[in-house]
């Protein structure tokens, strides 16, 4: 019985030892699962922020992957004129640069309720450079450069969209470096590294301006009686230095009666260029800039 | 006292005098200084430019685009007596252009714009050199700028084959627009394609006009 005692006294000292033992241990256990929970979650949270790009990578092995859905593109709004440029004047004293800069800060309201990104060119009566103007869009990966301008003339209420053209250049003039083994020599020799001039960098993006334009135009046709239904290629100076799809939306007319007239227009305009650069986005496959 | 005060007075009368003809010279002198702008470009017109009509103009149907409604043009044929070098029946059919559109509405161009020169290149570049007044009276807008120099481009494509493409200048320097929304740093074109061994001028102008120009970059 004293050895039953004993040990059962031993025993009980070790119980309680071992419950010791195992409170720390038990501690330091949930710890470590609590942070190794925390761990998983963590890494299933990036995981899913990256979009996994190497469970796509696995995916690809089995099946061709799936179309990549176009990003959405940076709407860079571009209120023409500005500063001393007052733009078109009417007789019954409205500026252009003032009325399309209200009506780009409506826009931009609009849009981004709509979920657009959007970036205006100026945000004050300021005159950036041509120049400046195009490298706001360039800075983007992915930008959609839409030019606001108020017409002099045509039709008050309507509207037109207008995209980049450039004329067709002369062929060089023939001379004796001409000939055939002129001709064979120089095709056989690599061409240069293709640099994109800014003051055509409008150029490789003109069909694609087109297309937006066109877009754009049947939305306009729809939105305001009496507009175009196509648009039309027009030298518009800022758009020729922009490297993506640009457009440029003119708005007749400085000759109405008040500013509300114009300014009005800027809630249905909002909405054909949002469907427009949906529907764009839609048919059109896009390639950012290398 | 009294005399010092006539004195005075007369003193007076005569500055009063003195400073209204002086104030009728000066009026005089400002509108002579309000003159020389345009006496200045009729003068340079007038040794650069020489008489528009020829010996050898030919009475010819040209087609003049004049505009034809808000944003559309549209050619009228006309008779007009034009020669056969390009660079002098380019200045007839600007002529033209400028000074005789059917109605006012279907003005293209401001009242008033001078062609202060035109010349022609080796390679069928015509070179435009207008006064001011076609980039400070032209209305603003992309609209009326396209207008007015499609007009003067389709004008001259279609009426002098021989041109491929068209530089406008303004008072002899290139000008970066021509209101603030048309470029005109680049060319437009006219008859792009080169003549197939046509001759430097036809009398007779093309059937279909050409198509919308457009500027070139450098």
């Amino acid at each position: 019985m004293s050895w039953a005692r004993e040990r059962a006294a031993v025993a009980g000292e070790n119980k309680s030892a071992l419950l010791d033992i195992g409170r720390g241990r038990g501690s330091g256990i949930l710890a470590a699962v609590r942070h190794y929970l925390w761990l998983m979650i963590f890494l299933a949270a990036a995981a899913g922020l990256a979009d996994q790009p190497a469970f796509a990578g696995q995916a690809s092995a089995q099946q061709p992957p799936p179309a990549a859905a176009p990003p959405s593109p940076m709407i860079v709004l571009d209120p023409a004129h500005g500063g001393i440029d007052t733009g078109a004047r009417g007789e019954n004293g409205i500026v252009e640069k003032d009325i399309v800069l209200a009506i780009a800060r409506t826009l931009r309201a609009e849009l981004e309720r709509q979920g657009f990104r959007v970036v205006l060119t100026r945000e004050a009566d300021t005159d950036p450079s041509y120049d400046d103007r195009a490298a706001a869009a360039n800075a983007y990966r992915y930008a959609i450069l839409i030019s606001l301008h108020i017409a002099s003339t045509g039709k008050p209420g309507t509207v037109r969209a207008y995209y980049e053209q450039f004329s067709t250049p002369l062929p060089p003039p023939a001379s004796p470096a001409a000939s055939p083994a002129a001709a064979q020599a120089r095709s056989a020799t690599p061409p240069p590294a293709s640099l994109l001039p800014w003051h055509e960098a409008q150029q490789p993006s003109v069909a694609a301006s087109r297309h937006l334009a066109e877009i754009l135009q049947l939305e306009l046709a729809r939105s305001f009686a009496g507009s175009p239904a196509q648009p039309t290629g027009a030298a518009v100076r800022e758009l020729r230095s922009v490297a993506g799809p640009a457009v440029a939306v003119e708005i007749s007319s400085v000759s109405v009666s008040n500013a509300e007239m114009l300014t009005g227009m800027a809630a249905p305009l909002a909405l054909a260029i949002g469907r427009s650069v949906d529907a764009y986005r839609a048919g059109s496959v896009a390639v950012p800039k290398s | 006292m009294t005399r010092t005060f006539m004195v005075a007075l007369v003193i007076l009368a005569a500055a009063v005098v003195i400073g209204l003809i002086s104030l009728r010279g000066l009026r005089r002198h400002m509108q002579r200084m309000a003159v020389p702008q345009f006496a200045e470009e009729q003068a340079r017109r007038e040794v650069l430019a020489p008489p528009i009509s020829t010996a050898s103009d030919v009475p010819t149907k040209a087609e003049i685009f004049w505009a034809a409604g808000p944003d559309t043009l549209a050619p009228v044929e006309m008779e007009l007596p034009l020669s056969a070098d390009p660079a002098v029946r380019s200045k007839q059919l600007i002529e033209a252009l400028v000074s005789r559109p059917p109605t006012i509405g279907q003005r293209t161009l401001p009242p008033g714009v001078v062609l202060l020169g035109f010349y022609v290149l080796s390679d069928g570049t015509a070179i435009a050199d207008f006064s001011d007044t076609l980039a400070s009276n032209m209305p603003s807008g992309i609209l009326s700028e396209s207008l007015a120099v499609n007009s003067i481009a389709r004008t001259l494509a279609s009426n002098v084959p021989s041109l491929r493409r068209l530089k406008i200048l303004i008072h002899g320097q290139e000008a970066e627009t021509l209101a603030g929304h048309v470029d005109l740093t680049g060319f437009f074109d006219l008859n792009p394609a080169p003549p197939a061994s046509a001759p430097a001028a036809v009398a007779t102008p093309p059937e279909i006009p050409a198509p919308h120009p457009v500027p070139a970059a450098h």
